[in-house]
């Protein structure tokens, strides 16, 4: 190995060789982090809601007369019942919200009423004794609500509910020794609110970063969203009766009372929909972060061509001279290849350093996750192989040099 | 120690041959030191070069202390240059970016020496040559002939079978010149064999033997009436 020469005349070659450097020490970092952030996206994508998503849509209602709490109550109870008569139907629920809707309602959950910092953070799902069955969650601990522990809610109602149904993510938070079922835990009151069921899987309705930790913590309370404006309805269609159902359930809605308004455009949609429309921004902003990732390393690829060829083209003569001294196609070809291995190492060492300095801040500034070291490697090896790949062929160019160039002037 | 019979070397494009070298014989024995002179364009350079195993020829035979070269590959060539020849240009031509002991080292490390045995062989060339004490200066440092004593110790260093000098004094001015002749003869005197290419009479007189090339063939001149059309021509040259 020719590595002390090298560095002596990368030493006479610094404005070239420090641009190179740094250029390849900003690429591992900004394409280490950019790739961190892009598999926390993606991985959010796959992330299972819990629910029957094949044969789920949602149909967001809004009432187009003001109802008073009773008269929405008998309006949704009307409306559940034609949805359910309707034969492409498995079943029909009320709802403030559903997974993957993007927003919602969220508590703060505690273990004891005199608690200044609650314990967690909850989704809050406010249903009937329809839910579980129409999104086709699986109880696992417990059992369901009955139709008189169900109330109506209306806009000034005071919400204590006395009981709820807990996601296994949710009751594990709350009690991690396992025995949920029967315990109390208090929001929004200093009433108890008793746990009597425990669901197997039931996303939240945000899926942004922050949410993330506690992305399956969700509860439900029983009670119907008798509100003036309006509530969703999850509807449930028999397996492959989706399409079906999704065409007769409005004109049924519509055929029993017109006074509503359903959007045409997002008024009802399919679960596919949704999960599509919830993670369109974590989709997009990986397809970004790619794309600059590999225009970026591109760009350092072109740098080092394009620095290399320059050399190439500089030290024609001092080739032809190694080559008159004894050098092989393979000595001048390793001259170049060590010589661009020792630039990007020097450049992996401060990107390195950027990487974790850049990971520190976005950890603080925008609670991003600390960067395991596996990127770091991926990035570092990356790197490596794109700076070997990209001097390959001017070094090969070089190799060619024909010894006779010693004689020749400059 | 170095052979050449009947061997020619032709630049050929799509509309024209140029014969660089042609029906080329020439034999130097081990020990020898031979100028070879002759007119701008004679093939003097060439012949060099062939010598060298910088360049391939088209035909004929080459012998170099002993090896048939013409169908060695481009790595066995590179291993004989390294071995067996010291190279020592016009324009020095060393490598800027290392110092005077770096570029004594260059051809050391193509020969996998190790750096104890590096390190002794060019100290004991740079030593050889007055220049010790440069060890870490660069060629930007140094004068002309600083640097081609810094060649010569680069040729010397890997204690080579053949010296080819290519118009070693021609960049340099007269004192400096005189002083890498003495030097080159030192070498010659300790029994290396010297090919040098040379324009300059004076320094061929130094010489044992003269070679003179003319049209790229070797001539007598006593008998070659081209040596006399090309001698007018120069002599004319320098009159005008």
């Amino acid at each position: 190995m020719q590595i002390q020469p090298i560095l002596a005349a990368l030493r006479r070659h610094k404005a070239g060789t420090l641009l190179i450097a740094l250029q390849i020490a900003l690429t591992l970092a900004i394409v280490c982090n950019a790739l961190f952030i892009i598999h926390q996206r993606l991985s959010h994508l796959s992330e299972p809601s819990g629910v029957d998503e094949a044969n789920l849509f949602v149909i967001e209602n809004f009432w187009g007369v003001q109802y008073s709490t009773q008269e929405a109550s008998s309006e949704i109870k009307a409306d559940l019942a034609a949805l359910r008569q309707l034969p492409a139907v498995e079943d029909a629920a009320p709802s403030n919200s559903y997974p993957l809707r993007g927003g919602g309602w969220d508590n703060f959950i505690s273990l004891t009423p005199e608690q200044i910092k609650p314990t967690t953070d909850a989704s809050v799902y406010i249903s009937d004794e329809s839910l579980i069955h129409t999104l086709g969650v699986k109880l696992i601990a417990g059992r369901d609500f009955t139709p008189d522990e169900v109330r109506d809610m209306g806009t000034r109602e005071n919400i204590h509910p006395p009981v709820v149904i807990v996601s296994k993510a949710m009751a594990d938070k709350l009690f991690p020794d396992g025995n949920a079922l029967g315990k109390p835990l208090y929001s929004m009151s200093a009433e108890p609110t008793v746990i009597i069921g425990i669901v197997e899987r039931l996303q939240r309705e945000e899926v942004n970063t922050w949410s993330a930790p506690f992305v399956n913590q969700s509860l439900i309370w029983p009670m119907r969203q008798a509100i003036p404006i309006g509530l969703y309805y999850i509807v449930r269609a028999k397996p492959g009766q989706l399409a079906a159902a999704m065409q007769e359930a409005p004109k049924a809605l519509y055929g029993r009372n017109r006074m509503r308004i359903i959007d045409s455009h997002d008024g009802l949609l399919s679960f596919a929909q949704v999960r599509q429309r919830a993670y369109n921004r974590d989709r997009g902003m990986a397809v970004l972060l790619g794309i600059i990732c590999v225009v970026l390393l591109a760009i350092t690829g072109a740098g080092i061509v394009g620095l290399t060829s320059f050399w190439v083209g500089q030290r024609r003569k001092q080739i032809g001279v190694r080559r008159a001294l004894g050098a092989t196609h393979r000595d001048i070809l390793h001259y170049f290849l060590t010589e661009n291995l020792l630039i990007s190492l020097g450049g992996i060492a401060v990107g390195v350093l950027l990487t974790f300095g850049l990971n520190l801040w976005l950890v603080t500034r925008f609670e991003l996750r600390v960067m395991p070291l596996a990127y770091v490697l991926s990035g570092v090896v990356i790197l490596l192989l794109l700076g070997q790949g990209a001097v390959f062929a001017p070094a090969l160019r070089a190799s060619r040099v024909s010894p006779v160039e010693a004689t020749r002037p400059v | 120690m170095l052979k050449m019979t009947h061997l020619s070397k032709v630049y050929r494009t799509e509309v024209v041959e140029t014969y660089a070298l042609r029906d080329f014989n020439i034999d130097v024995k081990e020990g020898e030191f031979v100028a070879v002179t002759g007119p701008s364009g004679s093939g003097k350079t060439t012949f060099l070069t062939i010598a060298g195993l910088l360049e391939t020829f088209t035909g004929g035979e080459y012998h170099l202390d002993g090896v048939e070269v013409s169908h060695l590959d481009d790595n066995a060539r590179s291993r004989i240059r390294n071995e067996k020849i010291g190279f020592i240009f016009q324009a020095f031509n060393l490598i800027p970016d290392l110092n005077v002991f770096d570029n004594v080292e260059v051809p050391l490390r193509y020969r996998g020496m190790k750096a104890p045995e590096r390190k002794q062989r060019i100290m004991d060339a740079l030593e050889r040559v007055g220049l010790a004490s440069r060890a870490k200066h660069y060629p930007a440092e140094l004068s002309g002939g600083q640097q081609q004593r810094v060649a010569i110790a680069r040729a010397l260093a890997g204690s080579p079978r053949l010296l080819l000098a290519d118009e070693p004094t021609g960049n340099l001015d007269t004192q400096m010149a005189r002083g890498v002749l003495e030097l080159l003869e030192e070498i010659h005197r300790e029994g290396a064999t010297i090919v040098m290419v040379t324009h300059d009479p004076e320094l061929a007189a130094r010489a044992q033997r003269n070679v003179h090339i003319i049209d790229g063939q070797v001539v007598d001149l006593a008998e070659d009436p081209r040596f006399h059309t090309a001698y007018a021509a120069a002599a004319g040259q320098v009159r005008g």
